[in-house]
């Protein structure tokens, strides 16, 4: 085990922001934090890498404590926060450089390891450029590259996608991908998006309200849903009356409306079609589409929280 | 190390304009300054003239009858008070007062003075011929010489009575508050340049710091505030720096840093050696650029210079530590906001404990004592007193002074520096 959390509690003003969470990551794992906004995920990261003090719990390095010893993580970790951490009145070359030279990397190959990164961010042509200058996108890459200067054992990535172009974002999968195949780095990779995780992440983590509400791969995951169907349904009209009378059927779990239809979650093997027909016809409707759809993690939350990832 | 400043210069010349207004500002008040206080009569003195009338109400030969007398019958051997002799008959004080008034060339183009009777004075005065009397109170003679030359401490002052205020009387206050400090000053070099009297004999208190803002001699009043302005003007410094480490917590690239196990030395030596460089070359760019422009210190020696580059020198290690302390303190404190204000209001209370508002004669001694302890009090006194005394200024004590202040900024800035962000 490289990182294990033993009832790691952070509070704010007396709430538990973070609240009693255990979870390890193993050498060269690739491990996914999953979790809506406000769920404690970057209070779990900063603590983890030594940024603020736990209110409770540990945090251990191949067993040993780092809250009294900080410098044993901070040596082997490449934190992406989730906030860019960059000089905007500097370039980007100059920022890699800046901190290649704090983390101690050696003169004789700081140089080539920028050009290095500055590839593999997709940056060469615009180093030069001050960080100010760049979009959104160009600024979370070179937020990555900064941390990737003394080649660190482990990567904690703290939703290094928002609120970029999907070109950046493909790049920056990609780049986390490799760094986890080819270089063997260990990936913690936190975010709201769970098709990243789901890309990425061998192992997950869903995270709620400061705790951990389930873990495990994918597959063990989705197996919470083996219980469950998730069906969608169209129909010709709809009404909050239709919804509330679905609710109303024995095996329904949970309905809610989404962009294309109504999402019904229900208890398997029951015979749920005949009920929902019955339902929505004697509402006066009509249904026009229907299939049952393989749970994903999404679902997965939406069955262990009753709201969604982007609530 | 070399990194931090690096960056830290790096980051200070993308942002020019601001520096160079940083550089600017004190040259460019300094000039004002001068024009404006130009206008009150250097450049044109017809345009003031303030009337004075000096009353004598010391019968100066019977005062210096009774020092001879007093000196006489001391405890002395016949050649220290031979010495004590003609060091009375050299400064007798009321005369030194008139050559102030009456004889000095730079005064009386803008101060007429003339002797009267008391009550002549009076008269004058309420039919708004006068702007001030100088009075100068019986037994003055006396009672000075004795403080200075024998060290009794007498309580005798010279009174002045001002019609109404002005810029021009307060001027005039300041000259006659000179006058009276520069005549422990001047005499207390000359004993000790004869060697030949003891320590004891000096004037209670010893040297007084000078801090007045009119002196027509050995400095004048745009030497004085050059350096009084300037000091305060660099002082901000430390406040802009720190300010540029708001910058580098709203970024967040302060998190970045700790997360690499950087000492906080490190860290704090960009700062700390770019508030130097900085500082340093703030002050030698006023001092050279206002001389070139003005002609403020025209007919100094290469010595005096030199001795300014390390008085400024050794300024500009103190604000550095400042700097060092001001970059902690807004690293710990939530509110870049109320950090700026912070910073803002020491840096005002130095200002005004320096002497950079308002003349330092006026305060209580306890405040007088924590003067000697600003950067920039001890800075403008010293260059005051080198303007005056070269070499012999007590340049060793007031740089180690200086010396320690920055080992002690610097020390608190270290202690201060937050090994992990404070939530
Ligand atoms: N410094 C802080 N002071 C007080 N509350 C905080 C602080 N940092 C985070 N929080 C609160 O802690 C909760 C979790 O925040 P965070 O860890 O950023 O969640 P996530 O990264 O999952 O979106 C939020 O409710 C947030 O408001
Ligand atoms: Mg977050």
């Amino acid at each position: 085990m490289m990182i294990e959390t033993v009832k790691l509690t952070k509070s704010f003003k007396g709430k538990n922001v973070v609240d009693e969470i255990n979870f390890y990551i193993d050498e060269g794992e690739s491990v996914g934090l999953l979790g809506p906004n406000g769920a404690g995920k970057s209070t779990t990261i900063s603590v983890i890498s030594s940024l603020i003090k736990p209110s409770a719990g540990d945090v251990k390095l191949y067993g040993k404590s780092i809250i009294k010893n900080p410098a044993a993580i901070r040596k082997i970790l490449g934190i992406v926060p989730q906030e860019i951490a960059l000089y905007e009145e500097l370039s980007a070359y100059e920022n890699l450089k800046f901190f290649g030279e704090i983390y101690k990397v050696k003169r004789s190959v700081l140089e080539e390891r920028i050009q290095e990164i500055l590839d593999m961010v997709g940056l060469r042509e615009r180093q030069k450029e001050l960080v100010k200058t760049f979009s959104g996108g160009m600024k979370r890459r070179v937020n990555i590259g900064a941390a990737l200067l003394h080649r660190p054992k482990i990567i904690i990535l703290d939703e290094p996608t928002v609120g970029i172009d999907p070109q950046s974002r493909n790049h920056i999968l990609e780049t986390v991908q490799k760094l986890n195949k080819e270089n063997g780095t260990t990936i913690l990779y936190t975010s709201h998006y769970m098709e990243e995780v789901e890309q990425l992440c061998k192992r997950v983590y869903i995270m709620d309200h400061g705790k951990i509400v389930a873990s495990g791969s994918k597959t063990e995951l989705l197996n919470i849903l083996s219980s469950e169907d998730t069906i969608k349904i169209h129909l010709n009209e709809t009404s909050d009356d239709i919804l509330k009378k679905i609710q109303q059927i024995e095996s329904v779990r949970h309905v809610d409306e989404t962009d294309d239809g109504i999402r019904i979650i229900s208890k398997k093997g029951n015979n749920i079609l005949s009920s929902l027909i019955h339902t929505v016809e004697s509402q006066g409707a009509e249904i026009t589409n229907y299939q049952i759809e393989t749970p994903s993690l999404e679902d997965v939350f939406l069955h262990l929280t009753g709201r969604t990832l982007r609530d | 190390m070399f990194s931090f400043l690096k960056k830290d210069l790096l980051v200070l010349w993308r942002d020019r304009k601001e520096v160079l207004i940083a550089l600017f500002a004190p040259i460019l008040l300094v000039v004002i300054l001068n024009f404006a206080f130009s206008d009150i009569g250097v450049d044109d003195p017809k345009n003031i003239d303030l009337s004075v009338a000096i009353v004598m109400e010391d019968d100066a030969e019977a005062s210096m009858q009774q020092i001879e007398a007093t000196i006489q019958s001391a405890p002395l051997s016949d050649n220290e008070q031979q010495t004590l002799l003609e060091t009375a008959h050299a400064i007798v004080p009321s005369d030194l007062l008139f050559e102030l008034f009456l004889d000095d060339s730079d005064l009386s183009q803008w101060i007429s003075a003339e002797r009267l009777t008391a009550s002549a004075a009076a008269e004058k005065m309420e039919n708004g011929d006068l702007d001030a009397i100088v009075h100068i109170p019986a037994g003055f003679n006396y009672d000075v010489l004795m403080q200075l030359l024998l060290g009794e401490v007498t309580d005798t002052r010279v009174k002045l009575q001002i019609e109404e205020h002005s810029l021009q009387t307060d001027i005039l206050y300041d000259i006659m508050d000179n006058y009276l400090n520069g005549l422990n000053l001047h005499l207390a070099l000359d004993h000790l340049a004869e060697g030949n009297i003891e320590g004891a004999m000096l004037p209670t208190g010893g040297r007084e710091l000078l801090n007045d803002e009119v002196e027509p001699y050995p400095y004048t009043f745009a030497q004085y505030f050059t350096m009084a302005l300037s000091t305060l003007f660099a002082l901000f410094i430390a406040s802009t720096i720190a300010s540029k480490t708001a910058t580098e917590k709203r970024q967040r690239v302060i998190n970045r840093i700790i997360i690499t196990n950087t000492r906080p030395v490190s860290f704090l030596f960009g700062k700390v050696t770019a508030t130097f460089f900085f500082t340093l070359l703030q002050l030698l760019f006023v001092c050279v650029i206002v001389h070139l422009a003005l002609g403020i210190f025209a007919g100094k020696s290469i010595e005096f210079w030199f001795i300014t580059v390390l008085i400024i020198t050794f300024f500009s290690l103190t604000v550095a530590g400042l700097s060092a302390m001001f970059t902690s303190l807004m690293l710990r404190m939530n509110s870049i906001n109320l950090a700026t204000g912070i910073f803002t209001m020491i840096i005002m209370l130095l200002g005004t404990l320096g002497g950079s508002f308002f003349p330092i004669g006026e305060m209580s001694p306890f405040m007088q004592s924590l003067v000697e302890w600003t950067p920039n009090g001890i800075t403008t006194s010293l260059f005051i007193e080198a303007l005056q005394y070269g070499t012999d200024a007590p340049l060793l004590a007031a740089f180690s002074k200086q010396f320690l202040l920055f080992i002690l900024f610097l020390l608190i800035g270290i202690f201060l520096f937050p090994e992990r962000r404070e939530v």
